[in-house]
């Protein structure tokens, strides 16, 4: 098991292959295990070395009570970057993942080859996307948490959240695992712990990404959105401002392609990754 | 490692027992489910995945293991279905 601390923080991650660097970022309230639980690492290390890690606050990486916006999670992929003395990585993010790897590519471009985007949306461009507050998979967990009697408002707010989960007491975590299946349950009751965390706030500061920022990124940037992705607008103004972006959709996946449309999104990343790493 | 199905069974019942500062005081046997049960997450997945490897001294190919639970529409890992699948790749 390999952990590595970064001024003093405990990062936990993995690598597997050989070749140009990938690192492969989470979402906010995921982990590592997204990319695990696909073939993406086996079909990825055939031509690349693969790094995923877990985010602070995430997985089995420390959670220090500040420091999720983009701009310091950016910060600790430099630092993980440089400490694993990776070359100039592919970065391939998925939702927030990929806030993150897009502001790593505007603050450290030195390190950032590319991106691919899987369905993400930025603090920054706020003021165009209109469907993040009411995002159906927030929908879904409000839908899940209401059938266990504990109520979350009708739009996003992690930190609601995080503390709703947080107070569920175990006859209620029953009735959401009879909703969501044993892992999902156990997924959603892991939440709880971020409650004592400010990442449920600073997770929406726009930290400096703002839209011209964003819009400034010159490596070349993949941006995968879902058929039913909440953040078209997103991906509309990505195609339109940035110079080097290409768009693809991923059919039948609503937020979380890697899971949902899993063979389809793999060959698509790694269709891409060898493109930019020039092995096609 | 020369080790028998029962063998592999016992290590990993061993191993829950007491994984990632949680303790399960219940009998773990090839029925016991991982997450419904013992109440472990997706990460205690990956890390008990990076403890067998060092544990065993080689790695196994669990996108496999997670592939087949996916195809019979299984959400949950049965202690003895992952004893089973170690048994078969140890080398």
């Amino acid at each position: 098991m390999a952990n590595i601390e970064l001024d003093g923080l405990k990062f936990h991650y993995r690598q597997s292959g050989a070749g140009p660097d990938v690192v492969l970022v989470h979402a906010f309230t995921s982990n590592m295990a997204v990319w695990l639980f696909t073939d993406i690492v086996e079909k990825l290390a055939a031509d690349f070395r693969v790094t995923m890690y877990d985010l602070r606050g995430h997985g089995n990486s420390a959670r220090p009570e500040s420091g999720y916006n983009s701009a310091v999670m950016a910060g600790d992929l430099k630092k993980l970057h440089q400490a694993l003395e990776l070359e100039p990585a592919l970065l391939v993010g998925h939702s927030y993942g990929g806030t993150i790897s897009m502001h790593a590519a505007v603050l450290y471009p030195e390190i950032v080859r590319g991106v691919i985007l899987s369905d993400s949306y930025f603090p920054g461009l706020a003021e165009i996307e209109p469907n993040m507050l009411h995002a159906d998979v927030w929908a879904d967990v409000r839908r899940v948490l209401a059938e266990a009697d504990a109520h979350i408002g009708e739009s996003v707010n992690f930190t609601e959240l995080f503390h709703a989960v947080a107070g569920l007491r175990p006859e209620q975590m029953e009735i959401i695992k009879q909703e969501l299946g044993a892992p999902g349950a156990r997924w959603l009751a892991q939440l709880g712990q971020l409650s004592e965390t400010r990442s449920g706030d600073e997770m929406f500061e726009v930290a400096g990404l703002t839209a011209e920022k964003i819009a400034s990124v010159g490596q070349p940037v993949f941006a995968f959105y879902d058929e039913h992705s909440p953040f078209m607008a997103t991906c509309r103004y990505l195609e339109e401002h940035l110079s080097r972006c290409t768009v693809e959709r991923v059919p039948g996946a609503k937020h979380v392609a890697i899971l949902q449309n899993s063979p389809v999104f793999v060959e698509m990343v790694q269709r891409r990754l060898r493109e930019m790493a020039g092995l096609t | 490692m020369n080790r028998t199905y029962d063998d592999v069974l016992a290590d990993l019942a061993q191993m829950l027992a007491n994984f990632e500062g949680k303790e399960y005081s219940g009998e773990i046997g090839a029925q016991t489910q991982f997450f419904g049960e013992l109440g472990y997450a997706s990460i205690d997945a990956v890390v008990l995945s990076e403890k067998l490897e060092e544990f065993y001294g080689q790695k196994f190919p669990f996108h496999e293991f997670i592939a087949d639970l996916r195809e019979r529409d299984v959400d949950d890992i049965e202690v003895g279905r992952l004893a089973e699948f170690l048994h078969r790749h140890l080398s």
